[in-house]
């Protein structure tokens, strides 16, 4: 992987560059916390703009009320049951301990003693302090001491796990990822049960501070592509991160392209089974869509369900997605050729047809797409933003206009809304929206081409399509891999799939180190005689076999 | 890399604007001329007629309402020295440009064919890249090769259609005609040692009304369009006319016979019995004895009993034996004729000339300048025929045959 290295080179320049300027807007250096309660409390009353979400509740905990004791948390994003139960509660009604009180000992005694609760750490500067309240800890601090306990109680209110609204399947799991990166991790740790499953967080976003996770399978991954992918993600230097697509953007190896370099998904078994591949997870919090690195261009014709139907049907699925992406390509564009450069291509009846139906309308062929295609893309648009309650409202006016009326007033011909249709519905077929809405793209450029040169326009921005594809690289893993370089023992799946049998090693190109993902003969070999009954013919059988 | 995909950029942008939609042409704007007739005029320029398909008539649906306002063909003549002149001058008459991809028809005028020869002709459509030469050519009998084309027809609405489909049919059930393509008429004119054979197409009934959009608008048509004889040539030019069973001898020979019906005689009663083949192999060889060539003709044919008109037990093996005997001399017979007929007419449409070359290449090229004239006319040709009764039909005795017992 020659490119691998030199995108290495290029980001260490880059970096050493951003670092330095890094420095600058981080230089929030606050200092420590002070000795005194009411001096620290009103700190953060300044720091947050005493925000009225923000709770700070005051106690008294020794028995002669001397020591001041403060609980901080932010209302919302704590889960309020656990803090009154197990700390308040916990902090006043213990009297046993409360004698044991003093000054110092205070923080002590109540992290080892009072907080029941799991994650509890001591700081001391203001900058962390900050951060893991506004992260949904909760502080306590006590009059005297120059530390504070964080006690994690994150919490509130999160989607329940549902099914997931894309990539949907008839048979698989139908648990989808939330927006809490906990639970999405969670979801996922549920199917892989290994402690190799590591998993690396960090906070990016200047701003937002969003939880950022790297998921792989130590001893499957490449290393190589986890530390670069580190590299990538430390050096985003952005005030928030809102979806997993600023990272995507801000990651990927070509940005001059419509082809996504990574796949998202919302599925946690389509992430278990690329972990399993040697690929990388990047969980964002926030977002219920998780990004795959690296990815290939075969990984978006393969759905969840490929793995679980048997091979003969997988293998149809996907050459008829195949097929399906280069309709939605190809689709008006080989109509507008077809009909304005080669008639000879077509059947005489089929292009007397056609030709009856363009008698009346008035435009050029090319018109005539790039009308419907635009109206179809406008109506897309207005359905998937559109508030709920107007969607009917847009389906029935939408029907008229891109069918019958559109024919009947004579601008455009049945044939063409036929063929925009099939196109529409084509880019819908398609399993991932990130390659469907390329798809979208490339579509009017090919339309332009054909209406300019015709199929031979069409075969010449094809072959500069695969061009591009095949120089694409993510994670220096060639996009077009293993078809392009083809490495046949990969190439089980990819526009077909092979028998789960059959497909006894990883791709190499993601997974260096440990390419056996199944034992020998693995292909079931029920006994030759059916005698399923009597146990012993059954193995004297197998042996035969 | 930037400058690499600038110069990219900027060549594509060139190429495109280059270009500038380069043999672009909108379905609105060009006519499909869906079959060609050529005629001759008195002063001796050829007459084009080309019948263009009104593509809003013939399918009809959501436009035009059926297609029963207008006919679904228009035909326009113009004059011309050569074919392309013709084409090109027609465009005064034409608001679209002529495309001819999808002309599957070609008629050629019987008088034309006959003083002047096909053998020019067809360059044009040879050499013009947008003419298929798949389309076929008929003989335009008794008529001019414009009436042919404007003669509008029933079930299939365009005319060029209904020929070739008429042609298609009647080779594979009738078998009296031939569809040739251009490319086969020109390939049999080159050859020394094979005469092109064209099947003919007359108007039946009265070609005046044919051309009315009444024509079509009655359960009878006052004029149909009929396949009608095969059109032998020698040297290019029509000799004579080939009609039903000397017809049907030349289909068998050259191995074009897909189907057909042979009725025998059987117990004294005329054409008792009708034989439907439904495949067939003729296999064509020469060989020379003595210095002069010998043709033998072998006839493998395989059909069904279609109809029995006498009362005949067909369980009987000796009964069918004597029916493909019976067959067999039936076969012979047209295959005789045929020959005999093209041996007067000195023209050797069989392809035996070629068979000889394949056999001996030496012999043919002393035969070969005077084939057509003196050898071919003196061949021995041996026919064998082999016909073989396969099934027959749903019942072996007819329905009758108790009945003529009974009695």
């Amino acid at each position: 992987m020659p490119s691998f290295f030199k995108h290495l080179k290029k980001k260490k320049n880059s970096e050493n560059h951003k670092e330095s300027s890094q420095d600058q807007p981080n230089n929030r250096l606050l200092g420590f916390i002070d000795d005194s309660i009411s001096i620290n409390l009103d700190m953060i009353k300044q720091k947050t703009g005493n925000s009225s979400d923000v709770v700070i509740r005051t106690l008294n905990i020794s028995p002669h009320s001397e020591i001041k004791t403060a609980v901080v948390y932010v209302e919302g994003i704590v889960d309020t049951v656990s803090i009154n139960d197990f700390l308040i509660e916990s902090i006043m009604k213990n009297h046993a301990l409360q004698e044991k009180l003093t000054r110092e000992n205070a923080l002590k005694v109540i992290s080892n003693n009072v907080a029941a609760l799991g994650s509890i750490k001591l700081v001391s500067d203001w900058e962390q302090l900050l951060l893991s309240l506004m992260a949904g800890e909760t502080l306590i601090l006590v009059d005297g001491t120059n530390e504070a306990l964080s006690v994690g109680t994150q919490g509130g209110e999160t989607r329940s796990i549902e099914e997931p609204s894309t990539q949907l399947a008839v048979r698989g799991s139908r648990s989808g990822f939330t927006e809490s990166i906990r639970t999405n991790t969670a979801l996922v740790r549920r199917i892989i049960k290994n402690p190799d499953l590591w998993l690396e967080s960090m906070k990016i976003g200047e701003v937002t501070q969003t939880d950022v996770a790297i998921m792989y399978i130590n001893g499957i991954v490449n290393k190589k592509v986890v530390e670069e992918l580190r590299q990538r993600l430390k050096r985003i230097d952005i005030d928030g991160i809102l979806e997993s697509g600023y990272i995507e953007q801000l990651i990927e190896d070509q940005t001059m392209t419509t082809f996504p370099t990574l796949y998202h998904t919302e599925r946690p078994d389509m992430v278990a089974g690329n972990l399993l591949e040697g690929k990388v997870a990047i969980f964002v919090d926030g977002t219920p869509f998780v990004l795959i690195a690296p990815t290939i261009f075969i990984q978006f014709f393969q759905a969840a369900e490929d793995y679980y139907a048997r091979f003969d049907i997988a293998t149809a699925l996907r050459l008829l997605r195949v097929m399906i992406f280069f309709i939605s390509i190809i689709g008006p564009s080989a109509y507008i050729a077809a009909t304005t450069f080669h008639q000879e291509m077509l059947p005489t009846q089929l292009l007397i047809a056609i030709a009856a139906q363009r008698e009346a309308v008035p435009f050029p062929a090319f018109v005539e797409a790039m009308i419907m295609e635009v109206t179809f893309e406008i109506l897309r648009e207005a359905g998937v933003r559109m508030p709920r309650a107007i969607g009917s409202a847009v389906s029935i006016v939408g029907a008229l206009v891109i069918g019958q009326a559109a024919v009947q007033a004579g601008i455009v011909s049945p044939a063409m809304v036929i063929v925009v249709s099939i196109t529409a519905i084509a880019s819908f077929a398609t399993p991932s929206f990130a390659i469907a809405i390329s798809a979208r793209l490339i579509r009017f450029i090919f339309m332009i081409v054909a209406a300019t040169f015709g199929f031979y326009g069409i075969i010449l921005s094809f072959i500069m399509m695969i061009v591009h594809l095949c120089d694409l690289r993510s994670f220096g893993v060639p996009y077009m891999s293993p078809l392009a370089p083809f490495s046949p023992k990969s190439a089980g799946d990819t526009v077909v799939r092979l028998p789960w049998w059959a497909l006894k090693q990883r791709p190499p190109f993601t997974s260096n180190e440990n390419n056996i993902r199944q034992g020998k003969d693995q292909r079931p070999q029920p006994p030759a005689n059916r005698g399923m009954v009597n146990s012993h013919t059954r193995k004297s059988d197998q042996n035969e076999s | 890399m930037n400058r690499k995909w600038m110069f990219l950029f900027l060549m594509l942008t060139g190429l495109a604007l280059t270009s500038g939609c380069w043999g672009k042409k909108e379905l609105t704007d060009i006519a499909l001329v869906s079959a060609l007739g050529i005629d001759k005029n008195e002063e001796g320029r050829y007459v084009g007629t080309i019948q263009i398909i009104n593509p809003g008539n013939v399918a009809g649906g959501l436009q035009g309402g059926g297609g029963g306002q207008a006919p679904s063909i228009t035909t326009y003549s113009a004059t011309g020295d050569n074919m392309v002149e013709m084409s090109r001058r027609a465009s005064t008459k034409i608001s679209r440009r002529l495309y001819y991809a999808h002309t599957n028809l070609v008629v050629i005028n019987e008088e034309l064919a006959k003083e002047e020869g096909i053998t020019k002709i067809f360059d044009a459509f040879d050499r013009d890249p947008e003419f298929r030469t798949t389309a076929t050519i008929i003989i335009a009998h008794d008529t001019k090769a414009a009436d042919i084309l404007k003669t509008l027809t029933g079930v299939d609405k365009i005319p060029a259609n209904k020929v070739i489909k008429t042609l298609k049919f009647t080779e594979q059930r009738w078998g009296e005609h031939m569809e040739v393509s251009i490319q086969e008429g020109i390939k049999d004119l080159v050859s020394p040692g094979k005469e092109p054979v064209i099947t003919g197409f007359r108007v039946n009934g009265n070609a005046e009304q044919g051309k009315k959009l009444e024509n079509v608008q009655q359960s009878a048509l006052e004029a149909i369009l009929q396949a009608d004889g095969l059109a032998v040539f020698k040297d290019g030019k029509l000799v004579d006319w080939f009609q039903g069973e000397t017809a049907r001898g030349v289909t068998w020979i050259l191995d074009k016979i897909q189907g057909t019906d042979i009725n025998i005689n059987w117990e004294g009663e005329q054409e008792a019995i009708a034989y439907q083949v439904i495949r067939q192999k003729t296999k064509v060889s020469a060989n020379m004895k003595n210095g002069q060539p010998k043709i033998s003709i072998h006839v493998r044919a395989e059909g069904d009993i279609g109809e029995v008109m006498v009362p005949v037990d067909l369980t009987v093996p000796s009964v069918l034996f004597n029916i493909e005997k019976t067959l067999e001399k039936e076969i012979q017979k047209e295959i005789n004729h045929a020959i005999q007929r093209a041996q007067k007419n000195q023209s050797d449409i069989f392809g035996f000339g070629e068979a000889v070359h394949r056999s001996n290449p030496k012999a043919w090229k002393k035969l070969k300048q005077d084939w057509n004239n003196v050898h071919f006319p003196q061949l021995k040709a041996d026919v064998t025929v082999e016909a073989f009764v396969r099934r027959t039909g749903l019942r072996n005795k007819p329905y009758f045959s108790n009945m003529e017992s009974n009695q």
